[in-house]
């Protein structure tokens, strides 16, 4: 019986265990009464999910327009520098995923950076690098 | 010019001071009066499309059936955008009350607000709200001493531009990809859970209970003949002070919003995009016009989502449009093809033309050529709108983007 209620469950899971591991797409599936193919395809498509293990703090940083107006470009690449990862990409010591994500709607503050639930508005280079120092 | 405080003149999170006199009024009333204030207003959907609300709300209550539903689409992701996170940080209340009333009006006894996941900070306002509303009777069974039963449930989205569509977000709710439906059937007569439903805007509905405050007639006397009311602009880019401020349409020109609630640009203004990425840019020589929905169409672009990008003169035009032909690309849901191919193939030509330096004629008619295309045949009105941006920097801009030599 479809409850709208997957989405919840799949942040739910993700929220638990940093992403959604094969065992528990395997249970939704059952429970829904969806094949694990069909499930794979709904967790594919938004790209909060994650079927990887992903890093402890996951960094978004606005790229559209009015971010891009205020040159959020530049603190994208000086994050990815300081990093030494690109879009999508976990460190190797598993602390920061970096993604570029569209409009994290603070288009008045920009540029902003989301770490984990927490928005940072008008975020130089130097200011988002120490952002990122304070996660270490 | 001082705002039009409208939907912004109540800011109340806390419950506690708020009983809930909208509602508590509209549960006094016929569903055919709620519905015939709405209409009298003359309030059109908020959130880019503009259908008439009222009429949306009297053919989802003429449809057959017990089992209906509203829902609040909230899942604001036109870049640009971000009037809706204001009212669900600031007014959570209201909106949640909009949502109640619309429920009552087009007998739907359970509601949905879809939030985009990235909003951590409005999704928890809003949970506890829902919350709180269920302590307080505002939800659940027999509301407020009616025979009015209606329960909300949120929905937190994945991150998904195009479930701001209304058929992808019915999807989404359902826990399938959020892709398009084919229209007709519209979501009034086969919706979520292939049931009648309306999917609204937050600003709507925020606007809808205001007009049940305030009578439909107060409402229409705000405005002109074809734009009736108050809209919230969101103001962002190369402006001085960025944010959301409202403006009684046909009250100010494009101009005057900027100036004197944007208070001028940073640099020299080159264009504005006035109603998010999806919509025409305006040139500098064109802000001269009142803020309405006509005036806007009448130069070949639309007030869209409310978001005014201002972009003045020393961007390089090239990196603008591969940064929105990136948003498109990534955000296509990918099911029909001239969205799909159509966003990809502009992409790579604009690369391309960033390579050698600039477009051959031949380049800028096949794009627009793609871009009409895409305007008729996709399937949505997100595809059908991606290349309005980019054509139209094409078209005003052509001599610019040529290739020299």
């Amino acid at each position: 019986m479809n409850d709208g209620r997957l989405m919840e469950k799949l942040h739910n899971v993700q929220m638990t265990y940093g992403y959604i591991p094969e065992s528990e797409i395997e249970k939704l599936a059952e429970e829904y009464g969806m094949t694990k193919t069909k499930v794979y395809g709904v967790i594919s498509f938004y790209s909060m999910f994650h079927t990887e293990p992903t890093g402890k703090y996951i960094i978004r940083v606005c790229n559209s327009i009015s971010c891009h107006l205020n040159r959020s470009g530049d603190m994208v690449e000086a994050i990815k520098d300081y990093l030494g990862v690109e879009s999508g990409q976990t460190t190797e010591d598993k602390r920061f995923t970096l993604e570029v994500v569209e409009c994290l709607g603070h288009c008045g503050e920009g540029p902003v950076m989301m770490v984990n639930d927490k928005i940072y508005t008008h975020v130089g280079k130097t200011a988002a690098l120490k952002i990122l120092k304070e996660c270490l | 010019m001082a705002e039009t405080l409208f939907l912004k003149s109540k800011v109340t999170a806390d419950i506690t001071h708020y009983d809930f006199p909208i509602l508590r009024k509209v549960l006094q009333m016929d569903k055919e009066d709620v519905i015939a204030e709405v209409k009298t207003s003359g309030l059109k959907g908020r959130g880019g499309a503009g259908f008439p609300t009222g009429l949306k709300w009297e053919l989802a209550l003429k449809e057959p059936g017990d089992e209906k539903y509203i829902i609040c689409n909230a899942d604001e992701g036109e870049p640009g955008t971000f009037k809706d996170r204001f009212l669900l940080e600031n007014t959570p209340l209201q909106v949640l009350e909009g949502i109640i009333i619309a429920g009552y009006a087009i007998g739907a006894k359970k509601g949905y607000i879809y939030i985009r996941g990235e909003y951590a900070k409005a999704i928890n306002i809003f949970m506890d709200a829902i919350h709180l509303a269920k302590e307080e009777n505002i939800l659940g069974e027999k509301i407020l001493g009616s025979n009015f039963n209606f329960d909300i449930q949120l929905v937190k989205g994945g991150g998904a531009y195009v479930c701001g569509d209304e058929t992808s977000l019915i999807n989404s709710i359902e826990g399938k990809r959020g892709i398009s439906r084919m229209t007709p059937p519209y979501p009034i007569q086969k919706g979520l859970f292939d049931k009648p439903s309306v999917v609204n805007n937050v600003e709507t509905l925020t606007a809808a209970a205001e007009i049940l405050s305030k009578g439909g007639n107060k409402y229409a006397s705000m405005g002109t003949e074809k734009s009736k009311g108050t809209k919230l602009v969101c103001l962002s880019g190369d402006v001085k002070e960025p944010g959301v401020y409202e403006v009684e349409f046909g009250k100010m020109t494009l101009r005057e919003i900027i100036d004197e609630f944007g208070k001028g640009v940073n640099g020299k203004l080159k264009f504005i995009i006035p109603g998010g990425v999806s919509t025409a840019i305006l040139a500098e020589e064109q802000l001269d016009i009142p803020y309405t929905y006509e005036d806007i169409a009448e130069n070949g672009s639309g007030l869209g989502s409310g978001a005014i990008i201002v972009v003045s003169e020393g961007h390089e035009l090239l990196d603008l449009l591969i940064n929105v032909s990136i948003f498109f690309m990534d955000e296509t849901c990918g099911t029909c093809f001239p969205c799909r191919e159509g966003n990809k193939q502009v992409y790579h030509m604009l690369k391309d033309a960033a390579k050698k330096g600039g477009f051959t004629a031949e380049e800028i008619q096949l794009i627009k050529d793609l871009g009409k295309n895409m305007y008729l045949v996709a399937r949505c009105g997100l595809g059908q709108t991606s290349l309005c941006f980019i054509c139209s920097i094409l078209e005003k801009y052509e001599e610019e983007l040529l290739v020299r030599g």
